[in-house]
């Protein structure tokens, strides 16, 4: 799978927000951090490029809000010359931080970040007591220095929102989590479900089982909901948020980073993928749950679908594997898509070929209203009756489809039988040897003779 | 004085893809291509690799060369079957319409007449769609194939039986049944649960049905004499990297895939695993097969 489809698939971005990575070090060391072993390889955005991103987004206004991220991206000394530009050049109506929040205990360095434009501030709270997180960050004092910092923050004009990674050390601590938060003010709060993308085997044993991790975060929810803190959730089937189910939002900002990073993004999955109402936006469960944990399958709660199920992009059916041709004309058969080549774009267009064992068969489309038709192609006889003939081919057509004008359709297929006789220098065969199967069986859209 | 290092026959030739190469599963299905094939490989690459890697007797290329030649470029499906470090091949022949006396199963017994002898002779007035036989190693150094199995269609559900035709009996050997992975996942499960070789109160249903594979075009469950099966179709290279790596597959195999991905990518391909639950509660593999056309 293509790493964009790959984001594709399970990373569909928030058009609006950039995250830029501006390094790559960090002074806690989070049991369950994602880029562990990426703090050693991975680089920041280089100022440069982001001078460019800057001008890129003066002119096509892609982006209301870039995101500063690491890493802990406090560290980096060239963070403030990363906001300054950012918001000197007027190119984002929003600049946030992304932070473990431990160097806002100096109340010096927070209100320099406020000056220099941040306004928004999206902080890591993992634990409800000091032992809990600083036993999942990994440094002791972690905790009281955040708390600080969310105090200073307090005192200045900006947003604050915290973040929590959901996974079996923290299961119900959550509910605390969020009465930390209310009493800081921070009027928004996110649960990422544990993603191990550098652990697929989960030997750190992070991964929570979600029979025993929803019950805490659907309190949680019920508690954000009662004192007026909106949440969000990510990376958790939705049937099993019950009412919350709506705080479902997987989607992520366009992320500026290594293309690397996305090899080892997990892959998700579900049973009910094509059953459920609800798995467009619901990714389901990591390929590593569902090896440490099983599907799931009783547990899960789909809402029967009612529209068609269609195939998420990235899926088997889209684009597979690295290097795929972006293109939305078909590509699969170079040599028979040439034999049909030039047909006036006002006529029609080719939407796919296909090979079958004794065919090649054309689907066309008008260029108005959707109607299509499959013209087809077999081995030259005198005999059987065609719409026209090429040195090496009968040509047909069959399976109208749709609402079109008869005049429109004969000058689709006039013009497309005129192209193919005029290319087929006999380079191309199809196996003579079995009969017509589909046309044969289809006598109501028998071809007439031209 | 040492003795001299063994010889290793030099590797078979990749084929590459020609402009007259149709795309097909191996149900005989038609797929687009996932890519621009021009440059990249036939799909029958996969069967010369596992070849060299089984040390076949180059007289199996030959026969493999008259079976191609008879039955038509594309048009024969080839099961590369593994099974705790052997490998064999398992040849199928479509006709659904009884329609090309080339690929009815005499024509292509005739075929490999001058490699191997097939046994059985299957009655033409039997309704097979679809008929299939092994062959190993050295099969065509003058060996002989004493089973031959006939597939049958259900009425208007995708799937079949086969029967096990020797020179002395005929006998039942396999149900199965294709269904679309996403929108028929119920009916999977169910088909899957109902076992009588695996406890699913001790093996969780995610050893079967297995989330790096969930994602393809079709899955078959196969009801069999000894073992129940599961076949996932449309998959693509990277996915069959992943099979062969989890079935354990001989390392030259799964590096050739590894080395050739960019030139495999275009290619969906069909993989199958065939189970059974051992006394301690653990799911044995019995067989598995990777599957590409000829």
């Amino acid at each position: 799978m293509t790493e964009s489809a790959m984001r594709d698939q399970v990373h569909p971005t928030r058009f609006r927000d950039l995250a830029v990575t501006v390094d790559f070090h960090c002074h806690s060391a989070c049991t369950f951090c994602i880029v562990q072993e990426g703090m050693n390889n991975y680089r920041g955005v280089p100022f440069e490029r982001f001078v460019a991103i800057v001008d890129e987004n003066l002119r096509s206004r892609k982006y209301d809000r870039v995101i500063f991220t690491g890493g802990e991206v406090t560290l980096e000394k060239s963070l403030f010359q990363f906001v300054a530009l950012a918001r000197s050049s007027g190119a984002f109506r929003h600049v946030r931080l992304q932070t473990n929040g431990r160097k806002l205990a100096d109340p010096a360095f927070t209100h320099a970040l406020v000056e220099a434009g941040i306004d928004e501030f999206f902080v890591s709270l993992h634990g409800d007591t000091a032992d809990l997180h600083d036993r999942i960050t990994q440094r002791a004092g972690s905790f009281d220095e955040l708390v600080r910092g969310l105090a200073h923050l307090a005192t200045h004009p900006v947003r604050r929102i915290t973040n929590t990674v959901v996974h079996r050390t923290n299961i119900g601590a959550f509910e605390n989590i969020v009465g930390i938060a209310h009493a800081h003010g921070v009027s928004e709060m996110e649960f990422w479900n544990y993603l191990p993308m550098e652990d697929h085997a989960d030997e750190r044993n992070l991964i929570a089982p979600l029979p025993e991790t929803m019950p805490s975060l659907r309190t949680a929810l019920a508690r954000c909901a009662a004192l007026g803190i909106r949440a969000v959730t990510k990376y958790v089937p939705r049937c099993l948020l019950g009412e919350h189910g709506a705080t479902l939002d997987n989607s992520q900002p366009d992320t500026i980073i290594v293309e690397t990073f996305w090899n080892e993004f997990p892959r998700f999955a579900c049973l009910y993928e094509g059953v459920c109402e609800h798995s467009d936006e619901c990714l389901g469960l990591s390929h590593d749950y569902v090896r440490k944990f099983g599907w799931e399958e009783a547990a899960l709660q789909p809402v029967p679908r009612t529209r068609p199920w269609r195939p998420r992009a990235g899926g088997v059916d889209g684009k597979a594997d690295e290097t795929a041709d972006e293109s939305a004309a078909p590509h699969g058969h170079p040599a028979w898509e040439a034999l049909i080549a030039g047909v006036p774009q006002e006529a029609g267009h080719l939407v796919r070929v296909q090979l079958n064992r004794n065919q090649a068969r054309y689907t066309l489309a008008l260029p108005r209203g959707g109607a299509t038709v499959e013209l087809v192609l077999a081995a030259r006889d005198q005999e059987t009756p065609a719409l026209a003939r090429s040195a090496s081919f009968n040509i047909f057509y069959t399976q109208l489809k749709g609402s079109y004008d008869r005049a429109d359709m004969e000058r689709l297929l006039r013009a497309a039988a005129e192209r193919i006789i005029a290319h087929d220098d006999g380079s191309l065969s199809l196996d003579s040897r079995k009969g017509l199967v589909q046309l044969a069986r289809k006598g109501k859209e028998r071809p007439a003779v031209v | 004085m040492t003795a001299p290092a063994q010889q290793m026959p030099a590797p078979r030739p990749l084929v590459y893809a020609g402009a007259e190469d149709r795309y097909f599963d191996y149900c005989l299905q038609p797929y687009d291509p996932l890519r621009d094939p021009r440059g990249k490989l036939r799909s029958e690459s996969l069967l010369w690799n596992s070849l060299d890697v089984a040390r076949a007797a180059p007289s199996l290329d030959a026969a493999l060369g008259a079976v191609q030649r008879t039955a038509g470029r594309d048009m024969t499906v080839v099961g590369v079957k593994h099974q705790g470090g052997r490998i064999w091949w398992e040849l199928y022949f479509y006709d659904r319409l009884k329609e090309d006396p080339a690929v009815r199963a005499a024509s292509i017994i005739d075929a490999v007449a001058p490699w191997f002898h097939v046994v059985p002779r299957p009655r033409e007035t039997v309704p097979y769609f679809m008929f299939s036989f092994d062959v190993h190693p050295d099969t065509a150094d003058g060996g002989r194939v004493d089973v031959v199995n006939l597939y049958l269609p259900y009425y208007e559900v995708q799937g079949g039986r086969s029967y096990k035709l020797s020179a002395d009996r005929l006998e039942m050997d396999n149900v199965y049944r294709f269904l679309h992975p996403k929108t028929e996942i119920r009916e999977i499960v169910h088909d899957v649960r109902q076992s009588v070789f695996v406890d699913f109160t001790r093996v969780p249903l995610s050893r079967i049905l297995l989330p790096e594979l969930i994602d393809c075009n079709r899955i078959c469950v196969a009801k069999k004499r000894f073992a129940d099966a599961v076949y996932y179709s449309g998959i693509d290279v990277g996915q069959l990297r992943f099979f062969l790596r989890t079935l354990c597959y001989p390392e030259p195999i799964v590096a050739f895939v590894e080395a050739q991905r960019a030139a495999l990518d275009h290619l969906r391909f069909d993989v199958g695993i065939d189970y059974v639950m051992l006394p301690d509660g653990s799911l044995s593999t019995t067989k598995s097969s990777y599957y590409c056309t000829l």
